[in-house]
């Protein structure tokens, strides 16, 4: 019973979802953590304690001071088996060719880091010409950089440029040092490598290394030592997972939508096919078994060829995402046995879904029907599907409130994202009673052109209000997705750039260039007042893990309350904060001044500070402030983020000047440009969909009318006239949807609105990309115009006397 | 082709069986459908039976109620007042799916149009019947009743590859191997030339002489209606006039023409 024709839509729409959840479900399951190949040799390597509970901070894990690593070493050297035992020290390290930062491959972290050469023996690197580096002011580098040895080279370190020699190459990123420069500038250990004898066993080394380090850092091996990737590569791994995982569910989300708008389509004009199984002895049930049998038969047919489609669009997809940087390079794709069978399983589910409403109505479809000639329907909307719509959108209502009221913007970004959800398939259900009204208001200006085609297109809108909500669900579904999700990512940007600018007080900001941060010596040579960040850890023995991560910010307080004006003073001040055991805390802290508050630094020391000061939450970027000076005597390597100065500057080697504006719409400017990328992917997936259900639904209403037609043109009408109907039909009703989706949308972003204000603290104004707005709307125009247009042009070839008016009794 | 004779009606529904020749039998059928200003009476009591074996054919002008009274008894619709019987079967008392079941076994449908699934060969048409009670007939009993309709050269065409005439067939023969209790026919020559439309007619005449079924038939067609054995005239929902005995569409014709002539009747 499963007819092609009929079928074909719904094939189409259930492929391109598999296909899409098998590629996003393939990226999902490549993306693990790769071991770096700088670690590749290290059979069994201790990493330090954990820090943070939260996944997507990527914060680095607690170091072991100076003694702790030099107890550690000492203890896993004894252990049988072992033949070196490694602390593998990471420090800020740039070599600068041409008085600038390397421009090639900036995003890849290792480019920029520095070791001590001992670290060369736990991986793969290979000495290719010179010698080790044995004394301070010997380097070996990248042999991709083009130096030779013996050649002089500056090197960028936290301290600001100095000068080396290169003593040697080697055949990966990065520079090597001799180890004792190393310890100095990274005197906080996190990773020790143990390079094994010849036949030793990595897992009962492994067992017994654990015995000697106990709680004090995990013991890692085989591919469990992926969790050493670097932060960068985790962080973006994240991302991507993000991006995939969103984009396979929403192309569930919406391949379910098409299809079932499409199989509602197909059993409304099946209706004296499925009358008349009922007429000679189909029970209901067995009608909607038959309407299963068929969704399933097109869902396995459609996920395999999806899932193959998918399969050969991973590679392509996993390189688009390693470009655009949604994948660290280490990135492959792999081919695994869940995803497939997940996306294989996928084709059926979604058409079954989609199919279930479709099924019921097939069901109640009466024998009498197949009698029925008139395909005029009688009740636009049945009262069930009227509660559920209003449940949907009530919770979408609901979840619009959320938004509106989130504390953080992640949460009220997911609320946003789920009431849209909510609000669009509620008002997708609802349709066909909207769909009454609306055309009566459009009453005006259909009259105009011509007047027989206005009342046309009128009538057929208004008497088959499943027809029309059928093609407009689609529109309506992208349009509001559009131009939701577009508006709150633009608004939410805008906000918090303009909230950023509004705090700081300065002239002009010097940020990094093509470095990851601006080092001391130039920072001095500007004056101004900056910031130095550093990751600072607070250990609650009554949480797991015991280790919590912080951001400290190293200043000098007056500038930077001077340069800060969302600064609020609760308690204390800041002119206290001196000396080397000073901090201000905020007030989620929840401690007076003078009481104590130990952290442990990035080298590893335990320290006892004692409060100064409490300011308010949303008074600094961080989370502690600590004098400058402290930040930079326990970790060396520390960068300055950000200098706020007065006037403008010649800027020095790794930076540059902006103002403020350009600097606060900058700030996040490498993540916005992700999340940017990633929205225009999602609404691209939806849009593409909702163009692909109304061109599907319209190529099968065109058959469906060709009778009609005919009789319009017996009537009178010219071959122009009928295409101007079908095509001003069709372009009523995506409008009709576009005005819907937009309500629909415009109701979520006054909730967004209202959650970012609070958020932000000031007024913000609504921001709606109109372009992307009028591209989705236009696709669908376009596509629905073709698509009732070059089948209606087909069938007016032939002449109207000749072409049959059907069986009329 | 099996021995005429009818199987006997399993005892499916635990209903009250009434005892009868009568294959279907109508009692007191009241239909009203609408309300307020917008009520219409489309049976206004209608009292009759088909027995077993014969052909009668249902006459009668537009919203005579003749197709109201086919439906009815048919159990495609319900009434508001009123029982119908089929082979002594209740069907007021039957659920929806009971009376399915009902449809599955006991009747046989031949529409006006439409008559055939579009996607199902002309064997599989006549085979669905049984094939939805899970039975399926064995294909010389599907080739046999295609033969039957002069149809056998055609089993594996689709509808769209058949005539009008040969559409009507195909549903005469799947009429004819489930062997129903009754057979209703709504306008089943309404679309046909006159050549095809006999055609049919002698086919569903011959389930009543050959095989010893009850055709009941609507039509406004008097020539139709000289295939039966006896005709029922209705009016504004009631039996008004009834024909038997050896019937001609001249006889039909002409007691058609009569109630015209009586005053404050309806026209036809």
């Amino acid at each position: 019973m499963v007819s092609v024709r009929r079928s074909a839509s719904a094939f189409v729409a259930v492929a391109i979802g598999v296909a899409l959840v098998a590629a996003a479900t393939l990226l999902l399951a490549s993306g693990r953590p790769q071991v770096p190949d700088r670690l590749a040799r290290a059979a069994v390597v201790v990493q330090s304690p954990e820090a943070g509970a939260s996944a997507d901070a990527f914060v680095p894990t607690r170091p072991w001071s100076a003694t702790a690593t030099a107890g550690l070493v000492g203890r896993l050297a004894a252990l049988p088996g072992v033949a070196a035992v490694v602390p593998d020290r990471t420090f800020y390290a740039q070599p600068l060719v041409d008085g600038r930062p390397v421009a090639a491959d900036t995003r890849r972290e290792d480019a920029h880091q520095g070791h001590g050469w001992s670290s060369a023996q736990l991986g793969g690197l290979r000495r290719t010409a010179g010698e080790p580096p044995l004394r301070p002011g010997e380097v070996v580098v990248d042999r991709a950089l083009g130096l030779r040895t013996g050649a002089p080279v500056t090197l960028l370190t936290a301290a600001g440029p100095e000068a080396y020699t290169v003593t040697g190459l080697v055949d990966g990123p990065g520079v090597l040092v001799a180890d004792e420069v190393a310890a100095a500038l990274a005197p906080g250990v996190r990773t020790i490598g143990l390079v094994l004898a010849p036949g030793a066993d990595p897992e009962r080394v492994a067992t017994a290394a654990r015995g000697v380090v106990g709680g004090d850092g995990q013991v890692l091996t085989g591919a469990a030592r992926g969790a050493l990737e670097p932060r960068g590569d985790a962080r973006t791994r994240w991302i991507g997972m993000q991006v995939l995982t969103a984009t396979a569910a929403l192309a569930g989300f919406v391949t379910v939508f098409v299809v079932a708008s499409t199989f509602a389509f197909t059993i409304a004009q099946r209706r004296r096919e499925l009358g008349l199984l009922r007429a000679v002895g189909a029970t209901g049930r067995q009608v909607r078994r038959m309407v299963y049998a068929e969704a399933l038969a097109v869902g396995a047919a459609a996920g395999l060829v999806g899932l193959l489609v998918g399969a050969a669009l991973a590679p392509l997809l996993g390189r688009l995402l390693v470009d655009v940087g949604y994948e660290p390079s280490t990135f492959r794709v792999r081919y695994e046995l869940w995803p497939v069978a997940v996306s294989f399983a996928a084709g059926p589910v979604i058409a079954l879904l989609a199919v279930w409403s479709a099924s019921r109505r097939a069901a109640r479809v009466r024998p009498l029907e197949a009698l029925r000639e008139a395909a005029v329907e009688q009740r636009p909307i049945g009262r069930v599907r009227v509660a559920v719509g209003a449940l949907l959108v009530a919770a979408g209502l609901a979840l619009s409130v959320g938004t509106a009221t989130a504390d953080e913007a992640r949460i009220a970004a997911q609320y946003a994202l789920y009431a849209v959800m909510a609000l669009v398939a509620g008002a997708t259900v609802l349709a066909p009673a909207v769909v009454g009204p609306v055309v009566r208001l459009l009453r005006s200006p259909l009259r105009r052109p011509g007047g027989a085609i206005g009342m046309l297109v009128r009538g057929g809108a208004l008497t088959a209000t499943r027809r029309t909500a059928a093609i407009a669900a689609p529109v309506l579904l992208t349009v509001a997705f559009a131009v939701l999700v577009s508006g709150m990512v633009r608004t939410t940007t805008a906000a918090y750039a303009a909230g950023r600018a509004d705090n700081v007080n300065a002239g002009w900001i010097l940020v990094p260039d093509r470095a990851p941060g601006l080092s001391d010596r130039a920072v001095a040579a500007t004056g101004g007042t900056a910031l130095l960040p550093t990751t600072v850890y607070r250990t609650d023995p009554g949480e797991l893990p015991a280790d919590r991560p912080l951001t400290a910010l190293g200043v000098e307080p007056a500038g930077f309350a001077a340069a800060n004006r969302a600064l609020t003073v609760v308690a204390g001040s800041l002119d206290d904060l001196r000396g080397d055991d000073t901090v201000v805390v905020t007030e989620a802290a929840n401690l007076r001044p003078s009481e104590a508050y130990a952290v442990v630094f990035a080298d590893g020391t335990s320290v006892s500070l004692r409060v100064v000061a409490v300011v308010s939450d949303t008074s600094i970027p961080g989370d502690l402030l600590v004098p400058r000076a402290v930040v930079r005597t326990h970790d060396p390597s520390a960068l300055t983020s950000t200098v706020y100065v007065r006037d403008r500057i010649d800027p020095p080697a790794g930076a540059r000047v902006v103002d403020v504006a350009t600097w606060a719409a900058e700030a996040d400017a490498a993540e916005d440009r992700l999340v940017w990328l990633f929205t225009l992917l999602l609404i691209g997936v939806s849009a593409g969909y909702g163009a692909i259900a109304v061109a599907n639904t319209l190529l099968l209403a065109a058959a469906g009318r060709a009778a009609d037609l005919r009789l319009i043109r017996l009537a009178g009408a010219t071959r122009r006239q009928v295409l101007w109907l079908v095509t001003a039909e069709s372009a009523v009703v995506v409008l009709i949807g576009a005005l819907l989706g937009g309500a629909v949308a415009f109701v979520g972003l006054l909730s967004i609105r209202a959650g970012l204000a609070e958020q932000v603290g000031a007024p913000v104004d609504l921001v709606v990309p109109w372009s992307v707005v009028a591209g989705v709307v236009g696709l669908c125009l376009l596509l629905a115009a073709l698509a009732s247009a070059l089948p209606t042009w087909r069938s007016l070839r032939r002449r109207p006397a000749r072409s049959s008016v059907g069986v009329v009794g | 082709m099996p021995a005429p004779a009818r199987r006997a009606a399993p005892p499916v529904f635990g209903t009250v069986t009434v005892m009868t020749t009568d294959t279907v039998t109508l009692t007191g059928l009241r239909t009203v459908y609408g309300t307020g200003d917008r009520r219409v009476t489309a049976l206004d009591g209608v009292t009759t039976s088909f027995a077993g074996g014969t052909f009668t054919a249902v006459m009668g002008p537009s919203g005579s109620g003749k197709s109201t009274l086919l439906h009815c008894a048919a159990g495609l619709d319900r009434a508001t007042e009123g029982v119908v019987t089929i082979d002594g079967v209740r069907l007021d008392d039957l659920g929806e799916d009971e009376l399915t079941r009902l449809r599955r076994d006991r009747i046989g449908f031949v529409f006006q149009a439409f008559n055939l699934v579009s996607t199902l060969t002309a064997a599989q048409n006549v085979e669905l019947p049984s094939r939805l009670a899970r039975r399926r007939p064995p294909a010389a009993d599907v080739a046999a009743a295609l033969d039957a309709v002069g149809l056998a050269d055609r089993a594996g065409h689709r509808p769209s590859e058949l005539s009008g005439g040969e559409q009507q067939r195909v549903a005469v023969a799947r009429a004819l191997i489930t062997r129903p209790a009754v057979v209703f026919a709504d306008e089943p020559t309404g679309a046909l030339d006159s050549s095809a439309s006999r055609q049919v007619l002698r086919l569903l005449r011959a389930l009543v002489d050959d095989h010893g079924q009850t055709v009941v038939m609507v039509t406004h067609d008097p020539a139709a209606a000289a295939y039966a054995d006896r005709v029922l005239l209705l009016a504004d929902g009631r039996v008004v006039d009834e024909l038997t005995g050896p019937i001609t569409a001249a006889a039909v014709a002409a007691r058609i023409a009569e109630r015209e002539t009586v005053p404050a009747e309806s026209s036809w």
